[in-house]
């Protein structure tokens, strides 16, 4: 996976780089609007990283220019300022995503991940979700694990679903936050670890194999394997 | 905008300010008028005066030259007729008989000698003797049966009669009756006239005044770019348009200060913060061993908590000065509430706390979504760090007028006494909290940016009531629509 990082501060580059290169991705990286423009033109890349504030350009604008030269590869957009401005809302819902600083390395990780999922061809619709023993039947709304049907309300077969479909990566609080109950705030309470804890006394039940582990914060991953 | 106010124009200041100055002019014409009038009057009697007087003399040296003969009543009758034919002020030929003057001559002992005139001169003699008549000096006689008074000279000639000469005031009554009736009409015509400029000069005037109110409200209101109209006249209320949007130019250009100023600041906190988060994680990942992990995991969540405090003051700070920036959207307030306490009634029950919604169904406002859904995420933050165990949270939803209105009570301790009139300040918690202290600030400044009100309090039964009231639309309708994410995909 061939990824474009576009970040000026250079101590952010570093180490975005390093976590992901070490994620296994093929990193090329700018610090400007330029060096950006002549990189993607060359380069195939599968993803891009963009920091919005840019010494030569605002990072909209370099977005923009990429996408008019046909660029479709997805883009991770980073921004440092708080109310997140229209456009921003506007490629976000282009197929895009955000991330405001400072944020999770998981969730960066977690995120681009997301974004190349998305951008894959998507498989057969799928109507059944598969992790393990742990069996989704989305038509039916209905979660099995051994063959067992667990008691799930509504929003924690929401939740285990969204967890199922990142099965193996690690998903934060605010991720689940944002794609489980809609919204990006961020509760100086324990509100979402409730959640998990009540899904995971009913997912893992007495004997079995733990499958939702909690990664200390950072979030929570369903183990695949 | 120029559609008339819906006040009656009998409330306007316009009409009020005319009135004043069409009472303070009717009553200055008014005096001068009447000054006027006296004036006209004074001179018509003097001049009938005079006349009298000289007539008076004329038939008296007449009376003392003719000879008392049989002619006598004759020659002095035609000589005073001859004088009644040249009265002035007469207006009109009354015809043959002419009643408005009279000659009178009595004898020594006081008996009518000589009468010439309408009737008998009988009223006019008792009239004269009821009247102190002194020589060369014309006075008001009052005759019996007559309505208008006779203005009356007299002189006593050699052989100790007196003659009497009298002049009825009815034509100079006329002619000053007829000056007063046009000097009303004239009076009325220009104080309706004075009223009318008045008027219309005033409500222009003020018609200005109030588009720039509505304007400087609307201003108030929704957006900082708008201006109050202004005209190409440098009068008081030119100017005061050109003031204003002084004023307002200053004002916006200071709040785009405040905004470069926190974006700025935002961004040289946020990326330190970026870097020192990315090198934890990064470091956290090398850890094998949970104790070490331990120190790292903690700064890390002391690195988010500043965060968060970051994001937090600096939205109070812009929302203090009006300036923070929204995003409005339809929002389902019930909606909301429903997903928010669905989120929270989890960890409000491991708390052995209850969270009830009573709610009429939908109430959609215009409103950021995002800000709204801290709002309450706040809200609930609170109650589930402060209430003890067993404690219920009520929560109802009311839509009023053009605002929904949510209201929050829980049966806990409530606010402490000394935090109660400093709730919505920075910094302010109580003893055992441990926020940071800006959630009721915050909440406070959500509402306001949407031009709502927050009210905070004790119950009278004990327990908090913290009440938000939003307008269901806002003035501005500007904001893409950008969707809320709800569920999974």
């Amino acid at each position: 996976m061939r990824l474009l990082l576009v970040e000026d501060e250079i101590d952010i580059q570093s180490f975005l780089r390093s976590s992901l290169e070490e994620a296994g991705y093929q990193v090329e990286a700018a610090a400007d609007g330029k060096t950006a423009e002549r990189l993607a033109v060359d380069g195939q890349f599968d993803i891009l990283i963009v920091d919005l504030g840019l010494p030569d350009q605002d990072g909209i604008s370099l977005i923009l220019k990429l996408r008019q030269q046909g660029l479709s590869a997805p883009v991770l957009i980073l921004s440092a300022r708080r109310s997140v401005d229209d456009r921003v809302r506007g490629l976000e819902q282009g197929g895009d995503d955000y991330l405001t600083k400072p944020f999770a390395l998981a969730e960066l990780l977690a995120r681009v991940r997301n974004l190349l999922k998305r951008n894959s061809p998507p498989g057969s619709e799928a109507t059944r979700l598969r992790v393990l023993d742990l069996e989704l039947d989305l038509l039916r709304r209905e979660a099995t694990r051994s063959g067992q049907v667990l008691q799930l309300t509504s929003q924690e077969f929401v939740l285990l679903e969204y967890l199922c479909r990142n099965a193996g990566r690690v998903v934060t609080r605010s991720m689940i936050l944002d794609k489980v109950w809609g919204m990006r705030i961020q509760p100086d309470t324990n509100v979402v670890d409730v959640h998990i804890y009540r899904l995971r006394g009913k997912v893992d039940g007495q004997g079995q194999q733990p499958l939702i582990r909690t990664l200390r914060g950072v979030g929570y991953v369903l183990k695949d394997r | 905008m120029s559609s008339k106010t819906d006040k009656p124009i009998m409330r306007s200041a316009a009409w009020r300010i005319s009135l004043w100055a069409t009472l303070a002019f009717a009553v200055g014409t008014m005096l001068v008028f009447a000054f006027l009038h006296r004036f006209v009057a004074s001179d018509i009697q003097r001049r009938s005066d005079a006349w009298l007087s000289g007539e008076v003399e004329v038939l008296g040296d007449v009376a003392e030259r003719t000879p008392k003969d049989a002619l006598y009543g004759r020659v002095v009758g035609e000589v005073a007729e001859l004088a009644g034919k040249e009265v002035p002020n007469k207006l009109l030929s009354q015809g043959s008989s002419n009643d408005s003057v009279f000659f009178l001559q009595t004898g020594g002992d006081g008996s009518l000698k000589l009468w010439v005139g309408a009737g008998s001169g009988e009223p006019n003699l008792k009239a004269i003797r009821a009247t102190r008549i002194v020589p060369h000096r014309p006075t008001d006689l009052h005759v019996q049966g007559l309505a208008i008074p006779f203005r009356v000279a007299s002189i006593r000639i050699d052989d100790g009669s007196y003659i009497y000469l009298g002049l009825s005031e009815r034509d100079e009554l006329r002619v000053l009756r007829n000056l007063g009736l046009r000097f009303f009409l004239f009076w009325l015509l220009l104080v309706l006239f004075g009223f009318g400029i008045v008027f219309f000069t005033t409500r222009r005037m003020l018609t200005h005044v109030r588009e720039i109110t509505e304007a400087a409200s609307r201003i108030g209101h929704s957006d900082l770019n708008a201006r109050v109209p202004t005209t190409a006249r440098k009068d008081e209320v030119g100017n005061l348009a050109l003031t204003l949007n002084h004023m307002l130019d200053r004002i916006e250009s200071s709040i785009r200060q405040l905004h470069t100023i926190t974006d700025s600041l935002a961004h040289d906190l946020r990326s330190p913060l970026t870097a020192i988060r990315g090198k934890l994680e990064m470091s956290l990942s090398a850890v094998t061993q949970i104790e070490q992990a331990e120190p790292i995991v903690s700064v890390i969540e002391e690195l988010d908590r500043l965060t968060d405090f970051l994001n937090k003051s600096l939205d109070v700070a812009e929302a203090k000065a009006d300036a923070l920036r929204l995003n409005r959207v339809p929002v389902d307030l019930d909606e909301l509430l429903r997903i928010m306490i669905n989120l929270y009634e989890p960890s409000m029950s491991e708390k052995g706390l209850q969270i009830r919604l009573h709610s009429g169904g939908p109430l959609t406002i215009e409103a950021d979504a995002a800000l709204l859904h801290r709002m309450i995420a706040n809200l609930f933050d609170n109650e589930l760090k402060h209430l003890p165990a067993a404690c219920t949270v009520n929560l109802r939803l009311m839509a009023e007028d053009d605002a929904a209105s949510f209201i929050l009570e829980d049966d806990g301790p409530g606010f402490d006494a000394e935090v109660l009139p400093h709730l919505f300040e920075r910094r302010v918690k109580g003893k055992e909290s441990n926020g940071h202290g800006l959630g009721l600030a915050f909440v406070d400044a959500v509402a306001r940016a949407h031009g709502g009100a927050v009210a905070a309090g004790n119950r009278e039964s004990g327990g908090a009531r913290i009440s938000v009231t939003l307008p269901v639309a806002s003035l501005q309708h500007a904001g893409s629509p950008a969707a809320v994410k709800h569920g999974a995909h």
